[in-house]
This record gives structure tokens, sequence and C-alpha cells, in this order.
């Protein structure tokens, strides 16, 4: 009948079996991710949505990935090979692997990985792996999160790869382990029930998948999934000039030491393959922004694979074409026990360092430095009732200026797709009143096309008094223009009290009390191509909404502008500007 | 209120004869009329649409129906209608000059929104533009904290002073959004007084009016396309009911709400945001009322017109509603997960899901070998290419011309002319060959991935809801849904297909059987404990009045207003919410505790596990229904013979890739009666065709609707 999948030859791929596998892998791994977005319990997964979902082929490879976090995806080989290795030989149905350890493949601790593995017919065949950040995993601080750890030992409670389910049944031993030692139980395990139903709708979904084409027809057509995805991706690269391109990046410090922290990025271009190599990177730091590998890798795929064009599928036939090279004991690749629960940051510093250069590889296609990561705010404390709050806030952000378009304003970081928490729901459940939230004015990096405006976001604490940890960077190291676009304007923090407003670091650890104010600046993002090359009606409109200051206009456009109605003076323009160059309509 | 809108009035209006209600759906290519009678006889009409002014469809079509069956205009008690008003507007951006009045240091809320992107990997997305650009945001120092408190005073000197900016900006409708707003409107209220008063050309919308439920960007976003729409809306309305006057016709209009309801013009002209999904609607609600009749209370409703294919599901005999939609600029994926595409609206509304998967969808072949079918549509014009009107890329359509379900001579009851050597060219050249396919491989192709995309909107609606498919009929109507329907029925398991009578004018038909409904909505957020009953009962109350007042005003008594009233529910700690009944008027502790009870029963169903945890009951919703006496009930209509009619034959029909073509029956739908016949068999009338394949088997009921039953 209609419904069972011909397939005339065993070995042969139908083009249209293809397509509707690859469909139907698709909508399972949306479902699967949909499932935790409805059933855990913490704002940073269900309003954040910072989790992510994938489904995997027997040998553990990536063939189908949510539209969630981008950048948690690539990371699942490495953790994926340290479960293999404890487990390979040890699943049975019901079982569900955690591992949140950054030296046994994990990335940071409040990022637990759960794997659960799908059998057809007795056979493994294939794996549902959901990764949340969880909102509390102990520690020294609340959320788990602080930069200015300097050992692992201090950043929470570390899961080896271990069963949490086994045979469908809840480890009772190891839950109560968890929720002992964390700070807010109920919260971290109703998530982690969250992650097991999402992967036990994903188990029931390929189970059907398996039944309707049979093991072997699933398996081949899953194999050529990921063929699929490498044939396109070296297709891609064969295009590419050859050679090798460089670029030079930091974070501004981390926090303890105020030493500059520089990413060093050198992309090959062979045949159809690319190789990445991080050396000239600084070596491992104090504070806990140090990457592990998985997290690198991750991030290393990611870069490569926004420069590619089209519908190619993000799976682990992509990661083939690109090798990774990472010096041990580097910030990009750290020894045990460095410490890593700030990790994101640098991150998208390697995000950033990667598309810059890419951007001498396709540069029609590759935009200026965004802000360069969403910062993080944690305030915790007890209330009146010295019941205990945590807030985990993430701000996000800023796209630099596209190479035929300008940036976009409040938007995820590229390499993530995080949301954020509204007000009024903070404010309903936190001892806490945000007094602003708004873009800010003139913070882009000018050019022919301008970055997107950074975003102010500020908190004033209502209870006696609370940690706060703030983590944010480019206050030193802005972001990057291209072709001769400007950088944007730097992030900036600050803490008001009584109406006095004291300037912070990037990096700060540090208590609050009662009605006092803190501000936190994102940078935006930056420019592309001539600032003098920007059409005077874009600059003008720019004006006239409020976006850039008719000051800003004149400094970094040479257009004249009516500050109040945002009316072009052409007159006055024009003899500033001299001779018009690159005139577009 | 005086009440132009009553049905007292009307029927004084058609005391002097006949009564005809009328049912009018604006649809991308056709206008679609359903003329009701009294004696349950129903009469269609096709205008053409008429897109630079889409009343204009609307009133000739009703002229020249209602001269062609000498009823006088004086007999219309009622027009009943589907507007694309509100969402056209949108799409096309041509909503007023809008303006935004906020707390200070929230001037951006619209903008920012919810900060995702419905892609990954995708450096050259486009966000789309704040409907009220940040110029015309203006903020005002007051403040009110998250307990209703009151931080700041509102100035009302402030108030005025952006008001004179609006006014001099040549700002014509404004939205007024404060923070915290949801638990004190006193703020948000006072302020639209002053700028009502002191600038009475400003149409002013306050969201505590509009929304008063938690979360700032919801809120805001869904005013402000209530602002945004509301001055085309009024003028829309204001102007079809003026030239209806002037045929003749001085029945009152309701408009199709996007919840499946009625809406009276004076509301639909102040709430707009309610009505933006008006079209659809209509289907839907009828396929509720159809489900009465032929015993399907539990369906799935699929609607396949040329650009889209859209699917919904009926519970117990109603239309599945969501609380917040987002509304989007053409389908970018057939993926629900996906947000920051569109406007969010969070108004009560027939949960949609839509795939870009119709008729015109085109079919490609990647560099990578990969078939897709859709998003992109060729659309009406020039349509498939088997049209002969230019196109020659190949379309869902095509496909199935070349498979012979779709008749080889002409389509549309024979005014449609095609030619399927141009449906196989297309099919061959650009599918085919870059696959290595044989012709009639390709064209199954097509065909699948577009059945396949087709039931991955159904499973957003029912799988993504905890509901199993296989459980539910498929009511299937739109020119391609009986086309493609028992196919798609297959692929979910689905083992009884309904081709509803006059599915190709469904959503207008659909529209008669409507009663005219609000829904309301308060802010609770507490937690659910037997203390609540009091607080809780007083505030159902108060809805209760306030929806009696507004039904009152369209003309119904106390005594024909039914209610139904919901809570929004979550555990302690989570941010998203299901809504449950309350199974009684009543909110007693034991009305509370089966409250709590039928939470966890729904969580259980929908995620797949429940706990004893706490609850806390965000929102208190109430639906007021205003029941129509004389709505369209099925099972007394009657058909013209034209609709039905069709010429029988015999055509080759490839139902099965790798099977050999059948000799297939050709029937037009009025030869089927209660008898089953067995597929392959083909149903032709002149609004669409069903497609019975071999394994299973049609009748027809009384009225004419065809039952497909699949065999296991």
């Amino acid at each position: 009948m209609t419904t069972a999948a011909p397939d005339p030859n065993a070995h042969a791929i139908d083009p249209i079996t293809f397509s509707v596998i690859k469909n139907g892998l698709d909508a399972i791994v949306d479902e699967v991710a949909y499932t935790v977005i409805r059933t855990a319990r913490s704002e940073i997964v269900k309003d954040v949505m910072d989790y992510s979902a994938a489904i995997c082929d027997r040998e553990g490879r990536m063939v189908a990935q949510a539209k969630t976090i981008a950048l948690h995806l690539g990371a699942i080989p490495e953790a994926m090979t340290a479960m293999l290795a404890r487990y390979a030989n040890d699943l049975q149905p019901g079982d569900a692997v955690i591992v949140n350890d950054p030296y046994e493949g994990g990335m940071h601790l409040p990022d637990i990985f759960m794997f659960a593995p799908f059998f057809h017919a007795g056979t493994l065949e294939g794996f549902c792996v959901v990764i949340c950040h969880h909102t509390d995993v102990g520690g020294r601080v609340p959320g788990s999160n602080a930069s200015d750890s300097t050992e692992i030992y201090q950043e929470g409670l570390r899961i080896p790869v271990v069963k949490l389910y086994e045979g469908g049944r809840i480890n009772e031993t190891l839950e109560r382990l968890i929720a002992l030692n964390v700070r807010v139980p109920e919260i971290v395990l109703g998530d982690l029930r969250a992650q097991y139903a999402a992967c036990r709708v994903g188990l029931r979904e390929l189970g059907k998948l398996f039944a309707h084409y049979g093991r072997d027809t699933a398996r081949r057509y899953l194999a050529e999934l990921l063929d699929y995805a490498e044939r396109l991706t070296r297709e891609q690269i064969r295009a590419w000039p050859k050679g090798t391109y460089r670029f030079l990046d930091h974070i501004d410090d981390d926090g303890l030491s105020p030493a500059p922290i520089p990413i060093q990025v050198a992309i090959t271009v062979f045949e159809d393959r690319v190789s990445v190599d991080f050396t000239g990177s600084a070596p491992q730091v104090k504070a806990a922004i140090n990457s592990t590998l998985s997290y690198t890798k991750s991030c290393t795929y990611l870069s490569v694979r926004c420069a590619l064009t089209g519908e190619v599928p993000n799976n682990a036939g992509v990661f083939r074409c690109i090798e990774v090279h990472v010096p041990e004991g580097s910030v990009l690749n750290p020894e045990s026990p460095a410490a890593v629960a700030a990790r994101a940051l640098t991150g998208y510093r390697v995000f950033d360092a990667m598309l810059g250069a890419l951007a001498k590889i396709v540069p029609g296609r590759i935009p200026a430095a965004g802000e360069g990561g969403n910062t993080v705010v944690c305030l915790s404390g007890r209330r009146t009732d010295r019941s205990p709050f945590i807030i985990v806030d993430m701000i996000c952000g800023a796209w630099g200026a596209r190479p035929h378009a300008d940036g976009i304003e409040a938007i995820t970081n590229a390499s993530q797709n995080l949301s954020n928490t509204p007000v009024e729901t903070l404010e309903a459940n936190h001892p806490v009143r945000i007094e602003a939230y708004e873009l800010i004015a003139d913070s882009c990096g000018a050019g022919r096309w301008r970055g997107g405006l950074g975003i102010r976001r500020s908190y004033r604490l209502l209870a006696d008094e609370a940690l706060l940890q703030l983590r944010a960077d480019r206050m030193k190291f802005r972001p990057y223009g291209l072709e001769g676009g400007g950088e944007a304007m730097a992030a900036r923090n600050f803490i008001e009290q009584a109406g006095v407003a004291t300037a912070l670091p990037s990096k700060v650890t540090r208590p609050m009390s009662r009605g006092e104010l803190v501000v936190h600046e994102q940078p935006g993002g930056g420019g592309f191509g001539d600032p003098l090359a920007r059409e005077p009606a874009r600059v003008a409109r720019d004006v006239w909404n409020g976006k850039i200051s008719a000051d800003y206009a004149l400094r970094h456009h040479r257009v004249v502008v009516d500050a109040e109605s945002g009316k072009l003076d052409a007159q006055a323009t024009w003899t500033l500007r001299g001779k018009p160059r690159n005139v577009a309509a | 209120m005086n009440s132009p809108e009553s049905p007292a009035h009307a029927a004084s209006t058609a005391s002097r004869g006949e009564q005809v209600r009328l049912g009018c759906d604006i649809g991308g290519t056709f206008t679609d009329l359903v003329l009701q009678r009294a004696d349950g006889r129903l009469h269609i009409r096709k205008a053409s649409t008429t897109p630079d002014d889409p009343g204009r469809a609307v009133v000739d079509g009703i002229r020249a129906l209602l001269a062609d069956l000498e009823v006088a205009p004086a007999s219309v008690i009622e027009v009943v209608h589907g507007t694309t008003t509100a969402s056209n507007a949108i799409l096309q951006k041509s909503g007023a000059r809008t303006g935004v009045l906020t707390t200070q240091g929230f001037r951006d809320v619209l903008e920012i929104g919810r900060i995702r992107t419905p892609t990954m990997f995708d450096l050259g997305w486009e966000k789309p533009e704040p409907l009220a650009p940040r110029r015309y945001r203006r903020e005002v120092a007051e403040r009110i904290a998250a307990d209703g408190s009151i931080v700041r005073a509102l100035d009302p000197a402030e108030v005025q002073a952006a008001g004179e900016f609006f006014a001099r900006e040549g700002v014509e409708t404004v939205a007024v959004c404060f923070l915290n707003s949801y638990v004190n409107p006193a703020h948000e209220l006072a302020a639209k007084r002053i700028l009502e008063a002191a600038f009475p050309a400003l149409v002013v919308t306050a969201s505590c009016e509009v929304l008063p439920e938690m979360r700032e960007y919801e809120r805001c976003s869904t005013t402000v396309v209530n602002a945004y729409i509301l001055p085309a809306m009024r003028g829309y309305l204001s102007k079809l009911r003026r030239e209806l006057s002037a045929i003749g016709v001085e029945a009152p209009i309701q408009v199709m709400a996007s919840n499946g309801g009625m809406m009276g013009v004076t509301l639909a002209s102040e709430r707009p945001v309610f009505a933006v999904a008006s079209g659809p609607a209509g289907g839907v609600t009828g396929s509720a009322r159809l489900g009465e009749l032929t015993g399907d209370r539990d369906a799935i409703v699929f609607d396949m017109g040329g650009t889209t294919a859209k699917a919904a599901i009926i519970e117990a005999g109603l239309p599945a509603i969501t609380n917040e939609y987002e509304f989007r600029d053409g389908i970018s994926s057939p993926s629900r997960f996906i947000k920051g595409g569109g406007y969010v609206l969070k108004v009560p509304a027939i949960d949609i899901a839509e795939v870009g998967a119709g008729g015109g969808s085109i079919a490609f072949v990647d560099a990578g070998g990969l078939l897709h079918v859709g998003p992109e549509s060729v659309g009406a014009n020039p349509g498939p290419a088997c049209y002969k009107l230019g196109n020659e890329r190949p379309t869902v359509t095509d496909a199935n011309m070349v498979l012979g379900f779709l008749n080889p001579v002409a389509l549309a009851g024979g005014s449609l002319a095609v030619d399927p050597a141009l449906a196989r060219k297309a099919i061959a050249e650009q599918v085919g060959a870059p696959l290595g396919l044989d012709l009639l491989a390709a064209a199954h192709g097509v065909r699948h991935i577009a059945n396949i995309n087709m039931a991955r909107a159904i499973r957003a609606v029912t799988v993504e809801r905890g509901k199993d498919p296989r459980a539910l009929t498929l009511v299937a109507f739109g020119g391609g849904g009986p086309v493609h329907a028992v196919d798609v029925a297959r692929i979910l398991g689905i083992r009884r297909v309904v081709a509803p009578v006059m599915a190709g004018v469904f959503c207008a038909a659909g529209m008669l059987t409507a009663d005219v409904e609000h829904d309301l909505v308060r802010a609770v957020l507490r937690r659910l404990d037997p203390q609540a009953g009091g607080d809780l009962q007083a505030l159902a109350d108060a809805l209760r009045a306030q929806a009696l007042v507004t039904l009152a005003a369209e003309g119904y008594a106390a005594g024909d207003v039914g209610f139904e009233l919901k809570a929004d529910l979550r555990y302690v700690g989570q941010s998203s919410e299901l809504t449950v009944r309350l199974r009684g008027d009543t909110l007693d502790p034991a009305a509370l505790e089966a409250l709590r009870a039928d939470f966890q029963q729904a969580y259980l169903e929908t995620f797949g596990y429940s706990s004893e945890e706490p609850l806390d009951l965000v929102n208190l919703r109430l639906s007021a229904r205003g029941a129509r006496p004389n709505r369209l009930a099925f099972g007394g209509i009657r058909l013209e013979a034209a609709a039905v009619a069709g010429v029988q034959g015999r055509r080759q029909v490839s139902f099965a890739r790798g099977d050999a073509p059948l000799d297939t029956p050709v029937l037009a739908r009025g030869m089927l009666d209660a008898t089953p016949r067995a597929g392959p068999l083909i149903v032709e009338s002149y609004d669409t065709t069903v497609v019975v394949p071999p394994g299973a088997n049609a009748r027809a009921d009384a009225i004419g609707n065809l039952i497909v039953e699949i065999d296991p």
C-alpha cells in the first residue's frame, strides 16, 4: 500500500524514502525538544530555552538536531565517546545515562547530558540525547556558574557517566545524592524528569520509524543522511580559495588577572576539507572560563556550518570535513582540575575568531562581530521570609552588520538560540525590580551597514541582601568591524546606590544590599564597510527612529540630520562629505 | 447601545417574508458565498476575489446571488463574514501609523520580543519590523510593582505631552502598555482617558482591556497588533455596512472570530485582534457541527488549499483552542518548534497548524539530490504547469494530474481547462531526470513528500498535544483535501475520512453554523488551595456579569447564554500552563479538588507523567456563548442538484509506486448512496475530487457527505 516504503533494491538509496526519513527524523527531534519545554520546571529551560535535543545512530553519531542551542550539539561526540567507553555493552531498554563532568566529555557542570539508548528488535539502534542547562548543581555559588572559581571542585556536583534510569526505574540513590547537593532540588529533579520524558517521546517515535522501514533499511538511510551532509559540505569547501587564514580576537581578562586572553585561529582550506588550528591561543587560565575540548570543537563546527549555504543537515556528516587541533593545557583544552563553569564566554570568542577568519574565505557571507555572547546575571539570596531565590538571567544581544544588510538588534547570539525571561515573570517570582530593558542608542559599530544596537537591563534588589555574579566581556576588546566598518561601543557595568553610580569591571562577584541597582549594558554589533558610504537616507532614518543621535550621524557618517525631526539636510551633507562615495540610490 | 445587530431587529426586518442567512469567506482566489434558506435549501456562489477592495466581491456576489434566486435583499437577516482585512493589514504592512505609550525603561519591549530566531546557522535572517517604530514608542515615568502597588504615580502632564507628540507626528492609533498592568490597570486606564479626552482623533487601546495577563511582550505585541489593524478593520466594516445597505441588505454583519465564534461589528471594530484568523475558523466550526451529525465528535480537520494545508482538532464536539499563536509572513518550515518569526498574538484562536503544502506547492531537487516540495507556491496565477498559464515548474497538482487522480480535461466543474502533457513534462524533466526516476515514480515522490508534510501539520495538533490521531476521524475539505486525505490518513493510522458536502466552499458554510462567542480572561496567579474558592468565585461572577453585558448589547437575553469556565494551571515553578475546563459553575473546595485532578489527568495525557506537587492557578477564563436559534444545522440541508452533478467514466490511475496503473471508475458525487463502494474509485464534483484508493470504500450519507472507511 502507499504507506509501505518501496525498497526495490536492498542496497540502493531511494530518493523519496530518503526525503521522507529525513523529514521524519526532523519531526521526531523537534517533538523531543517540544516535550522538554512543556515539561521542564526552570526558567532557564522554559523561558530562556537553554537546552537542546538530538537523535544519534547506533554508533552515537548525531543524525538530527532540534532547532535549539546549536552550540551544545557539536559537543555530543566527546560525551558520547565517554558514555560508550563505559556502557557500550551494558545498555538496556529504559536506561538513561547522564553525565556533566567536563573531564569526561561534558561541557560545564550545569549542562547535564542525558542519553537514552534506542532498541529495536533487541539490538541497540540509536540514542535520543537531551542536554539541559540546570539552574543549580551545587558548588560555592548559587547557579554553579561563577567565573571566578579556580578549581572544578568549587563548581558543584560532578556527575561521571552514570545511569540515572535503569530499565525504566530511576536510581534513587543517585537521585537523592543529586537532590542533596543542589540548592533547588525540586527544580533540578523536575528538569531531569523533563529530559527523561522527552527522551521517551523520541524513543517511541524512533520505534515507529524502525518498525515501518525495518532495521536494515533504517540503518542504511541513517548512514546516508550523514553521507549526504558530508557530500554537501565537501562540495562547498571545494569552491573555497585554498590557503591558510588567520584571525586573532581576545577575551578582556579572566576576572582574576588583568591579562588579556588571546584566541588565535588558523583555518587551512584543503581540497574538500578544512583544518582548524588554535595554536597561539592563551594557556589555561586560573578563573573558570576555560573551554573544554568538546566545547571548543563544538564552536568550531558551528562556525564552519554558518559559512555553508543552503540546507545542509545539521549532523555529524558535516563534522567529518573539519579537523580541529587544540593545544593541550590551553584555555581551549584545559587539564583537570581547571575550572570551566563560565566557558560559554570563551566559546563565543572562538566563534568570533572563527568568523573573522572565515570572512577572509567567503567574504560575502560573514557578518562583523556581534555582541560577543550573552551576559549572565545571577542574583541569589533569601527573601524576607528566609526562603531562597536564584535568578539566572541571560542578556542578549546584537548581530554585527552583514555584507548586504544592517545587523539585527535584540537577538540571540547566532551561535545560540536563547530566549529571555519576561520582566513581569521575574518580578512576580523574585524580590527584584527591573528598571530598564531597552536598546542603547549609538552603541552600534558604524559602517556602510551598521551593527545592531546593544541592550541595557537593570535590576534593583528588593531583598535585604543578595549575592551578585555578573559575567560580561568586550569592555577592552570591542566587537570588530569588517571591510572598514567600525567597532561597536564597549560593554559597561554599574552599580547605583542612592543615585550614585559606580563602574564595575566586566566580571563581578559581590554582595548587594536592599535598594541597590545593578545596570548592565551590552555592546552592539560591529559595522561593515565604510561608514562614509552609508546612504544618507538610512542614516537619517536611524536618527528619526531614535537608534542613533544626530551627533553620531555627523561624527561617523558625515551626514547632517535634524535631531528633532530626523530630517536629512542633503545640502549640508554633500558639503561635508564632498564628492559622493559609492552612492546607492 | 442601540441594537442594529440584534437578532430581534433582524427578525422584524424579515417578518415581511422569507428569511435567509449568508455566509461569506474571502479566499486568495475565490470569494465563496453560501445562502441558507429557512427550509434548509443551500445555494452556493463563487466569485473572483477582488484584492484591491475585498468587500467588492462580497457585495457584488451577494447582489448577483440574490438576483439569480429572486430573493429580496430585505429577506437577508444576517451576513456572517470571514474577513481577511486584519491579516492582510499585517501581511502587507498597511495598518495604521501606530504609537506605543509605555513605562519608562521599557520603550523597546515590543522590538526586543523574545530574542529567538526561527532558524539556525542563517546569518542572513531578518527580524520582522515592529509594527510601531521606535520613534513612536514613548515613555512615561509611572511604575506599578508586581503586587499591584504603585511605585511611582502617573503624571498626567507626561501623558498629555506624549499625546501632543503623537498628534504632531500623525500617529493615528496608540497602544497603552504599562508594566504589571495585568495586576493593576489603573494607570493604563487613566492614560487612556487622558489621551481620548485631549486627542479625540487618536484611537487608543489599553493592554489591560485586550489581554490582562502576565508577560509584557506578549501583552504588548497583542495590543499593538490590535491598534495597528483597528482603523483598517473599522473602515472596512463600515464601508461594507454602507454598501450592503445600498443594495438593500440591512441585516446585521457578524464577523467570524479566530476562536470559531462570531462577534458583532461593534466588538470587531474595537478588538479586531480577535479576528485575525477569521478565515480558517469557519471551516473548523463547521466541521464540529458536521461531526454532531455524522457522529465524529473527535476529529481532525484537514483543509488543503492552493498554498498551504491546515490542520486543527475537534475534541468532544468542540474545536481545540490555543491561547497564543504567532502570525507569520509566509511559512518557512513545517516545524512548529520555531519562534521569533512573526507577531505574537495572545488571544484565543482555534489551534491551527499550517504547512506550506498545497496544490500549487513547487517540487524541486536540491544540489545534494534531495527532493523538496514547498513551501514556495505558484499561487492561483499562473498556477500549476497543467493550467497552461505560463508556469513550467512542477507542483503537487501536476503530480496528481500525472498519476490520474485529477480530471485530465478540465477542473472546477469544467471551467478550467488543463493540459496533462505540461504536467508530465514538468515532473519528468525537473524531478524525474535529476533523481533518475521514471515519470510515475517521480510523481509519486512529489505527492508522497507533500503527504508527509501535511501529516506533520496533523501531528503538530495531535501527537504533540498528546492526542492519538488513530482514534480520530479525518474531515477533509478545501480543493485538495479529499484528493490526499486517504493517503494522509494512512500515514497516521487513521481509519475514517469524511469529505463533507460542499467541500469546496466549506469555510463559508461553516460560518453559518457559528454561535456568538466571547472569551474573557483575568490574571489570578495564586496557589490552587482550598482557600482560593472565595476569591475565584467572585472573579468568575464578575466575568459572567461582564459577558452578559456584552451579549445583551448584541441582543442575547441571559437565558440564551451558555458559559464555560476554564483555568490556566501549572505546577509551581513552571512557566507554561495547561487550560483545564471546570466541571461546573461553582468554585467550592470540591470543585477545586476536581480541577486539580483534571489538570493532573490532562498533564499526564500530554506529557506522560504527573505529580502531586502544588499548582498555581495563573488565569481564569470564561467563554460565553450566545446561542443562535437559526444557525445552520447540516441535518436539514438540501443542495442544488448542480452541486453534485458530474460525468461518469473510467480512467487509468496510478495509486501506488511500482504497481501498474488501475482502470478506475470515475463517478459523480450524486451517484453514491449509503451502500459502500470499494476502491479504487474517483468521485468528482464541481469543487473537489475525492480519491478512494484500493483498500478503502466510500459511501454517501443522507445529506451527501462522503464517508471513506480504510481497511486495516
